[in-house]
Order: structure tokens, then sequence, then C-alpha cells
């Protein structure tokens, strides 16, 4: 599971360089978010809705898209939610009025069930970050799957805006102390500049979560679609053959991901 | 002498006066200041808490009063009237007056208190929150500065005395209604140069390129530290408070020890800190709560509040994690503050980050995205016209616009040379005649005929370098000197008042063209500028010259083929009116009494 420390942390990204990453060495993979509030979505060849980065996921892995690949879709409009729930308008809702949390978590888990029984590995995404205290019982995607599935689970963590030691540390503190035993690292991302400078900080982190740090990724100005979505874009793929591109992106992100990771770790991890 | 001891025997007789709206100068020095005493009875005091000795322009010293703001308070200038009558006292060369002002000190100098606004991250929202609380501490009737011991920025402007400071030290200067912004309340100013490297301005002039090693390695640890010290301790001397801003977030254990910009300044001033934290992009309960635990003891316990900042939507939703937050953090939430919809230049220009074009007006600008851009907080006035304002990278657009700004550039040579490569050159050439096309500074600069750097000075390597030729110019970099300095002019065509200031290197040395401007300063007079209104070219070193709407407005005519009408606001007035409403966001957001609680103000 990769968990973000915010939104646009670089999770949906991860997430699918490591379904490549599994992929390109043979193993059955398939991508999985439980809840995604997006915009954007991709209609799968069952004609079912699902967000866009998990279709982008499942290209990753060689795998066609599913519904069960993300369950619920939660899509605002205006002051309105379209809830779609394994790929079909379900109900609307105002904004802020949640449809039911344990109605939407048991949809989730048979999903996941399902695609666990037929791949070999599912890798995956949480939504936006898994330490909103406000939210914490209507939060599925997050330290409920983990928790309920035994996940174990990576942050990533954006440092472009600074702060990044800070919200490792602060997210970790907030997951209840019981469930921290399954976060087992943490990548930094977007970092411009000489990683030796982060080692000491780095070290001290290690030393407080007991979280292995995986490695820091190099800034890179490739951008994927989706992302907790709500945010504006930044950055963009040009050219009319999307998909294509994307995946010329996503082998270019490997190659960094296999420089700059610790990947031996991060296979250890998914494991178990 | 003796006019000023005839002017204070005036004041003496006519007694209180409180704040002179009347005044043309007034205020002189802040809002509400007291004018009882425009000349002061205790001139020359020799007191260095409250004036300095300067140098004079005819040799030896001359005592300065230009930084004394007690003789200007309200309690001070009562306490000495009451004084005069109690002794009796109406002659202005009495020689009981100047013991008067140790015991007015006695009684009402006081140091100031520092308060250290913090950031989770950068653009947490540090440098709007300190320019609301010296909004709202000012509309309270307190004295009060901002200050920012290092800021790494591109945007900076000039002070009256001609030094350069961060451009948003300045926003929050006027918010804090001080009149003359001096570069105490930025004493480190950093001007990135390239991906590594940095000039590093102290107290407003250049002292040296750094890069990061050299700058934490060397600058800190030696001269860092006491300058910031020296100089919160000069804002703390003359102002109730300082309100300090941080730089990025401070817990960055790898650099903890080195910190000048944080915990450290926040050490120097012996400030306590408030935390602020957007939540806009989610984890913000991890980001407050990660912060404050990672800082050490001793600076933990300086931090006194949390700011949820910049929540779109319903605020309530936040409650229950903040009151979570606070329970766990043992550090309240003094408020939860909703985005605010406010219209001011900001130091990531708030205005075009993550954004190519602002406005949807009629009048389409193109600004040319020139790759080592600086001041671009130059164009943030356009906003307030009928204009669309957008960053162009792409000389294939260029023929889609209703006018051209070359900005300024941080390096002038290289980006002529982008300008060229890129095929802008030839874009903006073939416009000539076609639209207005105004270079500011650097962009002037391009705009002339020749510019020449024989030692190398600009440009990575000696060369002259054939510009654009709109302009029958020569420039030329011969010296390591830089040109930083406050003028007031006139728009020659219209005899229209015009501000601006100028932060360059490389200075013109021929010119066959009509000057733009009449530059007419305290102490001297010069032509400025260059332009041909029949082919409607426009070129100035003055940065801001588009605040004033008498520049704005006549560049936008030649643009508007008269259709359009284009504005007169005023670009002071619309920022003023800005930090107003939101100071008004903040103040109806935070819990005062205990944001004045931690400032030590009991109600
Ligand atoms: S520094 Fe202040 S008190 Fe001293 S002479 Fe000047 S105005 Fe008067």
């Amino acid at each position: 599971m990769f968990l973000g420390t915010s939104s646009g942390a670089g999770k949906t990204t991860m997430a699918a360089v490591y379904c490549r990453h599994l992929a390109s060495k043979g193993v059955r993979t398939a991508p999985f978010k439980a809840s995604n509030l997006s915009l954007n979505s991709y209609a799968t060849s069952e004609g079912g809705e699902i967000g866009m980065g998990q279709a982008f996921q499942a290209w990753a892995c060689g795998a066609e898209p599913s519904v069960e690949m993300n369950p619920v879709l939660l899509k605002p409009s205006g002051g309105r939610m379209q809830v779609i729930l394994r790929g079909r308008p379900f109900a609307e809702a105002s904004v802020g009025q949640d449809p039911d949390t344990e109605m939407m978590a048991a949809e989730a888990f048979r999903a996941f069930d399902s695609l666990s029984s037929r791949y070999d590995a599912v890798v995956c995404e949480g939504s936006g970050s898994p330490a909103e205290i406000n939210l914490l019982d209507r939060d599925i995607a997050n330290m409920r799957m983990v928790r309920e599935r035994g996940i174990p689970a990576v942050l990533v963590a954006d440092i472009e805006r600074g702060g990044v030691f800070a919200v490792i540390y602060g997210t970790w503190r907030l997951i209840p102390e019981e469930d921290r035993h399954l976060l087992r690292g943490f990548i930094i991302n977007r970092f411009r500049g000489d990683p030796s400078l982060l080692r000491s900080g780095i070290e001290r982190m290690e030393e407080l979560t007991g979280m292995k740090c995986l490695g820091v990724m190099p800034y890179a100005d490739l951008r994927f679609p989706e992302e907790d979505s709500l945010s504006e874009g930044r950055g963009r793929l040009e050219g009319g053959d999307l998909r294509g591109a994307f995946m010329d992106n996503l082998d270019e992100l490997l190659e960094i991901a296999r420089e700059s990771l610790d990947m031996r770790a991060l296979d250890r991890i998914a494991g178990g | 002498m003796r006019s000023i001891k005839k002017k204070v025997a005036e004041e003496m007789k006519r007694g209180h006066r409180g704040p002179d709206a009347g005044c043309p100068y007034h205020p002189s020095h802040f809002k509400g200041q007291d004018c009882t005493f425009c000349y002061c009875p205790f001139y020359p005091c020799n007191d260095t808490d409250l004036g300095a000795d300067i140098g004079s322009k005819r040799g030896g010293t001359v005592w300065d009063c230009t930084d004394c703001l007690f003789i200007h308070r309200t309690n001070v200038c009562r306490f000495i009237l009451s004084e005069f009558e109690r002794q009796g006292i109406t002659d202005p060369g009495d020689p009981r007056i100047p013991g008067i002002l140790p015991e007015a000190k006695r009684r009402f100098f006081r140091t100031g208190r520092a308060l250290m606004i913090l950031g989770a991250t950068s653009d947490a929202g540090k440098s709007v929150t300190v320019a609301a609380l010296c909004r709202i501490l000012s509309r309270k009737g307190h004295l009060v500065a901002p200050f920012k011991a290092q800021n790494m920025s591109l945007n900076s402007r000039v002070t009256r005395k001609g030094h350069e400071i961060a451009m948003i030290q300045v926003l929050q200067a006027m918010a804090a209604g001080i009149k003359n912004p001096d570069y105490h309340m930025n004493p480190i100013l950093l001007k990135p140069k390239g991906d590594t490297v940095s000039q590093v301005m102290v107290e407003g002039r250049p002292f040296g390129d750094y890069d990061v090693g050299r700058y934490y390695g060397e600058f800190v640890p030696g001269p860092g530290r006491e300058i910031v010290k020296r100089n919160a301790d000069f804002l703390k001397a003359r102002y109730d408070f300082v309100i300090m801003e941080g730089a990025g977030s401070p817990a960055e254990i790898n650099i903890y020890d080195r910190d000048i910009a944080n915990m450290g300044a926040a050490r120097l001033a012996d400030a306590d800190c408030i935390l602020v934290v957007n939540v806009e992009w989610g984890g913000a309960f991890a980001y407050a709560l990660g912060t404050l635990e990672l800082l050490e003891d001793q600076d933990r316990r300086r931090l006194k509040g949390i700011i949820l900042n910049n929540v779109r939507g319903d605020p309530s939703r936040m409650e229950d994690g903040a009151r979570r937050l606070e329970e766990i953090a043992g550090v309240p939430v003094l408020g939860i503050v909703p985005h605010a919809d406010v219209r001011l230049p900001t130091e990531d220009s708030g205005s075009f980050r993550g954004r190519d074009s602002v406005g949807s007006g009629r009048i389409k600008v193109a600004a040319i995205k020139l790759p080592r851009i600086a001041n671009f907080t130059d164009l943030d006035p356009l906003f307030l016209e009928d204009t669309t304002v957008k960053f162009v990278t792409d000389p294939r657009e260029i023929p889609g616009f209703d006018a051209i700004i070359i900005p300024g550039t941080k390096n002038t040579v290289e980006d002529l040379a982008w300008m060229k490569e890129s095929g802008m050159a030839d874009a903006v050439k073939a416009m000539k005649g076609k639209v207005p096309i105004l270079g500011i500074c650097g962009g002037y600069q391009m705009m002339g005929r020749t510019l020449r750097d024989p030692k190398g000075l600009e440009g990575s390597r000696p060369g002259t370098h054939e510009g654009l030729g709109l302009f029958d110019t020569e420039t030329e970099w011969d010296e390591y000197s830089k040109r930083v300095r406050q003028d007031s002019a006139v728009l020659i065509s219209t005899g229209e008042p015009v501000d601006g200031y100028e932060i360059h290197m490389g200075m013109k040395v021929r010119d066959g063209e009509a000057p733009l401007f009449r530059v007419d300063n305290f102490n001297e007079s010069f032509d400025e500028g260059s332009v041909r209104e029949d082919e409607m070219l426009f070129g100035s070193y003055l940065h801001g010259l588009l605040d004033r709407p008498a520049f704005r407005r006549y560049f936008l005519s030649f643009a508007s083929s008269g259709e359009g009408e284009v504005g007169t606001e005023d670009y002071d007035r619309d920022v003023d009116e800005n930090l107003d409403r939101l100071a008004d966001v903040f103040e109806s957001s935070l819990d005062m009494d205990a944001l004045m609680g931690i400032l030590g103000v009991r109600p």
C-alpha cells in the first residue's frame, strides 16, 4: 500500500511505477484503490466507471482495467457528489453528507479479496493523507484497508514544499499505535539537489519511527493523470497518444526509481 | 538650529496635537503617529536608543532622527507637555529640558515583544499571516514592524535610503502603517543567481555570492547570527511588536543547527512562535504535529499556538480535528482561517504560480517569460485594468496579443541569448509599430542596439551582443557596480507622477532616443528611459512604473484601440484595501484574546 502524506505526494505515480516493476519481473499484478475522489474517470471494457489513475496503473501492470480496481468512485459535481459503486452510479449525495461508510467498506473489501485471489500481487494506493484526524472514522481507503487486510504500507512524502520530516513523523504519530507496525518504510519524493544533504535527517527519522527510508526520488517533471485529482494538475502529458506517452514516461521513471530506491527492500516489504 | 528652536517654541505654546492629517507629509513615520513635536525639543539628544550619528555631506557628523518613533508616541508627547507645565518651562532653550528625556524613557521606553510566524511548509501562508497581524495590531493603535531574518526572493524593492529588501517585507510594512520600510526588516536577502548560487545582500547592500554549502558553512556561523540579532534588537527597541516571519519549515532536522531563519532567529529575538499550516493539500494535522515534535525542547516551549490556514469550504468540518490536535500536541489552535480571496502581490507570485494567465480582460498583454525573469511583481498592477496577462514562452503566440512586455531579468545577456535562440526576438521585432512594446530594466537593455560586456561581468565570458535594435541605445557593464535607488518621476508626455526604483548593473552609455520620464529626486534630476510614441516603443529602468495609474493608463491606451475604458485605480490604494480585508478575515477567525495574551496584552 502506498500512502501519501498529503494530496499530490506522488502515490499514484509511485504505485504505477511499482506495478510496472513487478509486471516486468513477470509477477501478475493488479492495482487497487478502495475509494477515489476524482473527476476524471475511465470506462472499462465491462462498461464500468473507475478512476483514471487505476486505469493507467492497470496498463502499467499489463492488465485490463476492471471495476474491482476502484470499487468506490466519488465524483463531485457542483454541490453534489455522485457515488459510483463497482463502476455503476449508485447515488447522489450533497457534498459533506457522506454515503454509508460501512456499505462502501464492504464493497472495497469484496473487490480487494477478489483481486487478491486472482493476482499474485495487488499494489494499493491510499487516498489523501491517512492522518486526517477529523475524518478517521469515515476513511476506508487508508488505514482501514491496511489494518483489516494486514497490508504492509509505505509512506510517500513530497519534499518540494519543505517540512518533509515533519509530515512523515506527524503522520506516523497520528496513526494509532497498534497499527504502526504496518508502516514499514517511507519514500521522499521530488527532491532537487544532492540527496546526501538529507542523510542526517533521514537517519534520525528511521531511529524515531523504525520505518526504513526506501530512498529519495529526484524531481522529475513527469506527471501522471490524476492523483486526488481535485488539485489542479501540475504538468501534463502532451501529445495525442496519452497511453503510449504514459508508458514511455513510466519506463523512464522506473529506471530512475531503480537507481534511487532500494527496490529489494520494497520487494521484501511487499512480500510480507 | 535657531529656526528649530523657534519651531519648538511654537509647538510648546500650541500644546498637544495628536495626528496631523492635514500635513502634506503626514504620516511621516507611521499611521496614527502623534505630531505634537514635529521638531524635537531634545534635538540632538545623542541617545543611540533613539537616533544615530551619521556622516554629513559637508564632512563631520550630524544627528539623525529618522528612525526615532519615541517622540511620536502620544503618551510621550503628553508626558513632555505636562512636565513643561509642571516645571513652568516655556523657553525651548531652558536647561531643564534635556533632563525630561531620561524620565520619559524610564516611563515609556520598552523593548517590544517579538512574535514569530512559522510555516509548516513553504507557501503555508506565513507572509500573509504576518501582514494580517501587522494590520490588525496597527488598527488597534500599536506600533508594529514586520521582520524576516533571511528571505530568498527575486522580488525586491528599494527603501527610501537606497537599500534593497524583499518586496514582501515592504508590503507587510505597509500593512503595519509604516511610511518608510527599511533594511532592518529584512537584513539578509538571498537573490538566487543560478540553481545553487545566490547573491547575499546584507542590510540592503551586496555582500557576496554564496553557494548552499558556503552559506551554511561560513556565512551563518560567521556574520549571520550577529546580523539577525542586531536588526531584530533595533526593531524591538522602537516598536511595540515585531512580527517575524520564518522561512520554509522550522523542522528541517538535517540543517536544524545551522538555521537562522526560523528557530535560530526566534532565539536571537527571544520570540514566541505561532505555526501556520496550509490545509489545502491535506496532511495538515500531520504537518502540524510533526513540526512541533521535531523542534528541540528549548524551541518547542516557544510555540504558543497553531493556525490552520486557507480552508476552502466549511471551516467547521476542521473543528473536530483541531480539538484532537490540541489534545495530542498540547498547543492551542488559535483559529481556522478560511481562504481569503484578496488581491495582494505575493512572493511566489500567487498571481502567477502554476498559472500562465491571469485576468480575463479585453486587452491581451504578453509578458515574455524569460528563463531568469525577476521582479515580475512589476506586472501585478495590470490586474487592475481590463487586461488578460499571459506569460509567453512560445514565439508563435506573440502575434495574438495587444501589447508586449519584456520584464526584468537576473541576467540580461543570457536571457537575450534565449530570446534569439527561441525565436522570441524575431517574433517581438515583427510586432514593432503594430502593438505597444515595453521593456523594463533588463528587458529595456535588450531593446537597445548593442550590449557591451567587455569584462564578462553579466555574461559568462566577455563579449559584445547585438540587442533587438528597437531603440538606438547601448548598454555597457564596465565595473561590478549596482545602481539601487528610489526615484520619483514624471511621465514627460503627460506630466503625471510616477514612482519607481532602480536595481541594475549595466549602465546606458549611448542614447539617441527621447526620454520617457523626468526623474526629480531630492538631490538630483535626470532623464530616464526611452520612448518612440509613433512606433509604440517604451523602455525604462524603473521597476514599479505600472503601480501608479499614470504610466499604466498611458501605455495601455496604445493597446486598447479605443476599446475598453482603462481604469485609473491607484495600485497602492487597492493594496491597502485588500490588506484591510485580509486583516478582517484573520481577525474574525482567530481567538483574538488568546493571541493578545501571547503578545502579553491583557484585556
Ligand atoms: S532621536 Fe528622537 S528624541 Fe532624540 S533628538 Fe531625535 S527626535 Fe528627539
